[in-house]
């Protein structure tokens, strides 16, 4: 599903270049939940951006299905992650004066999904993360950092997406939230067929995932 | 966790509502505009602030700019009072005063071919005395009279000195009647008969109320002039006893009557705009050269209309200087704001949102302010252009216009000038429909300028920055 060439990403630091991800190849099943474990600046968060399209390699090919994304213009990937991307961050990244339901509703928005069939499906996902129906209207602030992730986790199935980028997604969680939200992640994979990469320097999610790549400075040690 | 297999499945569905999704929501988000909308009311002590920040440069903005049509307005209305004339006179004489020769119906000719000229009106003056006329002078010699005889006969007249003499009768001629300020007067109000043809030759005149009197003279009556006599068809009141003493007569009748076929002592032309006034007035000095002293309306309404021009610049920087403000402090707000949700904005292109919706919704954002800021502005503005406008005026007016001024050639100025001082201090900035449009406008101009470029730069920013900052 997802099939990684020979990428690269350098950095102009000054005089010096930094190869945050140095010549990477890997491949990743269609329907698997799999993590990129690495300690902090061994290149995994770049690694993520170069996956959701939010930066460009210096070198080498990304495929997603049968679409070439490091060759896409930017407005194309501009609807690549609209479509076919579902972002979960560390901090969650809720828009703070949105509601639980209107975050959910706003990937379906920039993809041009009327609103009533907005609403109902953002309700229906907010369900199914296990956010109760008390808290939909709540804003982000109102609600505590694992329902923040939840929320989180169903915008990013809002558009239906064929891969799932989590980083470090049970960072700011304690360790049993942490585990709930990989459960659910992990459940999600199998049951709708979507693929899930995690960045992750947590080895007990590592554990929990059927594929798990291992960074160190830019290069992979499986 | 089941329900989502089927709407995986149901994407085809959904590909179908997007494609039927407008234009408008596919491209910039139907809630976009609605979003920015609420992210300016985010932060409600800030909004105050900005709201009331922008509406004081925009409520000065909008006084500016009453001031200035204020002052506009009452510069077009003096410039129209004045009128659009230029007098035309020989070079070297004002009525009975000065030295030289007068103009010729060559002259007159000439200035006819100028063009830009839509009428000359010609004007001739003369003296009756006891030894041309039998009317006898309504006014007294006085000390200025006798002063004005003494001063005649040290200049070698061989009249013997005589206190009883009597004084002269002004008479004046024309060819256009309509032009009553090149006879020295303003309007006539006929107690009996009415005003003559003036481009006849018909030995007939209209007089003055006093010297009708004096004289028992009545419409219909005779007096003589130049050996010749010369019949009233009316008797007038203008007002003053200067002119109420005078007889007026056609231009050609008095020429012929006088021996001066052909002389003119003064032309008013009328130009048919006022903007083409100086042109016509250079024209006209080439065209005469030496001969005459052309003297336009414009050279009186300038003095009378230049502290006007002061408060007119001063309204105009105000108003650029109030619009530049108000558009520097949002393009700050806007700024401020925009590098504060950074990582907002790298979160919703994440989600696929495209440069153009977050422009949108801080654009959206920016209006609000703006708007808010120009409602209040308004209001602001309409209590404050008064008071303002009357401190500017107070401040550019010590020096009144026309004060000082002692030119023979005041007399077709000198009362408009009088006039325009006068409605300097109740000049009055109105607020119409259009002003308020314009504030809005103006408002819309700055909003787009103040939050797009920051917006716009900010949306250059690839997203991983955002991821990166974490």
């Amino acid at each position: 599903m997802l099939q990684v060439k020979n990428l690269s990403k350098v950095f102009q630091s000054g005089e010096s270049k930094v190869s945050a991800v140095n010549n990477i190849s890997f491949g990743v099943p269609e329907g698997t939940f799999a993590t990129i474990i690495g300690k902090s600046g061994s290149g995994k968060s770049t690694l993520l951006a170069l996956l959701g399209a939010l930066d460009r390699p210096s070198a080498g090919e990304i495929t997603v299905g049968d679409q070439v994304i490091t060759k896409m213009g930017d407005k194309r990937q501009i609807d690549y992650r609209r479509n076919q991307i579902g972002f979960v961050f560390q901090s969650y990244n809720l828009v703070p004066n949105l509601t639980a339901l209107e975050n959910v509703m706003l990937p379906m928005e920039f993809a041009g999904i009327e609103i009533e069939k907005r609403k109902n499906r953002a309700a229906e996902l907010l369900k199914e993360v296990g956010i109760t129906e008390d808290k939909f209207e709540r804003r982000p602030a109102k609600l505590s950092g694992g329902e923040q992730q939840r929320v989180a986790i169903a915008r990013a199935l809002a558009n239906s997406p064929k891969l799932i980028l989590a980083d470090e997604p049970t960072g700011n969680l304690d360790s049993a939230t942490g585990k709930i939200i990989v459960d659910l992640l992990k459940n999600l994979a199998k049951r709708e067929k979507t693929t899930i990469i995690a960045v992750t320097h947590d080895e007990s999610i590592a554990r929990a995932s059927a594929l798990t790549f291992r960074l160190k400075d830019g290069k992979l040690a499986r | 966790m089941s329900k989502m297999r089927s709407e995986a499945e149901s994407s085809e569905k959904r590909t179908e509502s997007r494609e039927r999704s407008s234009f408008f929501s596919k491209f910039i988000g139907g809630g976009t505009i609605s979003r920015g909308f609420k992210n300016a009311f985010r932060n409600s002590l800030r909004t105050v602030s900005i709201v009331l920040i922008l509406s004081l440069a925009i409520g000065m903005a909008l006084v500016m700019l009453m001031s200035y049509n204020a002052v506009q307005a009452k510069i077009d209305s003096v410039k129209s009072n004045i009128g659009n004339f230029i007098t035309v006179s020989p070079a070297g004489i004002r009525g009975f005063e000065g030295g030289g020769s007068l103009l010729t119906q060559d002259d007159i000719s000439k200035i006819k071919e100028i063009d830009g000229v839509s009428k000359v009106a010609q004007t001739l003056m003369d003296h009756l005395t006891t030894t041309n006329t039998n009317l006898q002078a309504a006014t007294e010699a006085g000390d200025f009279g006798a002063r004005q005889r003494g001063e005649s006969q040290m200049q070698g007249t061989s009249q013997t000195s005589n206190h009883d003499f009597s004084m002269p009768v002004m008479i004046s001629a024309t060819d256009d009647l309509s032009v009553l300020s090149s006879l020295n007067i303003s309007q006539l109000n006929f107690t009996s008969g009415d005003k003559f043809d003036a481009t006849t030759q018909d030995n007939v005149a209209i007089i003055g109320t006093d010297l009708a009197s004096k004289n028992n003279l009545s419409v219909g009556s005779n007096f003589q002039a130049y050996g010749k006599d010369v019949k009233v068809v009316g008797i007038f009141d203008a007002g003053t006893k200067f002119a109420n003493a005078q007889v007026f007569m056609p231009l050609k009748a008095l020429q012929n009557l006088s021996g001066q076929t052909d002389q003119i002592n003064n032309a008013v032309v009328q130009v048919t705009s006022i903007d083409r006034i100086s042109d016509v007035q250079s024209k006209i000095k080439t065209a005469l050269g030496d001969k005459a002293d052309v003297v336009s309306s414009q050279d009186t309404s300038n003095q009378a209309i230049a502290p006007l021009e002061n408060i007119k610049t001063i309204s105009l920087y105000s108003l650029i200087g109030a619009l530049i403000a108000g558009a520097i402090i949002l393009f700050l707000t806007m700024t401020m704001i925009v590098r504060e949700r950074r990582r907002e904005i790298g979160v919703l292109k994440a989600i696929g949102s495209s440069n153009i919706g977050i422009v949108t919704q801080f654009t959206a954002e920016a209006l609000v302010l703006t708007l808010l800021g120009s409602v209040v502005g308004i209001i602001l503005g309409l209590l404050l252009s008064n008071p303002i406008l009357s401190v500017l005026v107070s401040n550019n007016t010590t020096q009144g216009p026309g004060a000082g001024s002692h030119n023979m050639m005041m007399r077709t100025g000198a009362g408009v000038i009088a006039g325009a001082q006068g409605t300097l201090n109740n000049l009055t900035a109105n607020v119409g429909v259009d002003i308020i449009l314009y504030g809005l406008g103006a408002a819309v101009i700055i909003a787009i300028i103040g939050s797009a470029i920051p917006a716009y730069v900010i949306s250059k920013v690839r997203p991983a920055e955002v991821l990166r900052s974490e």
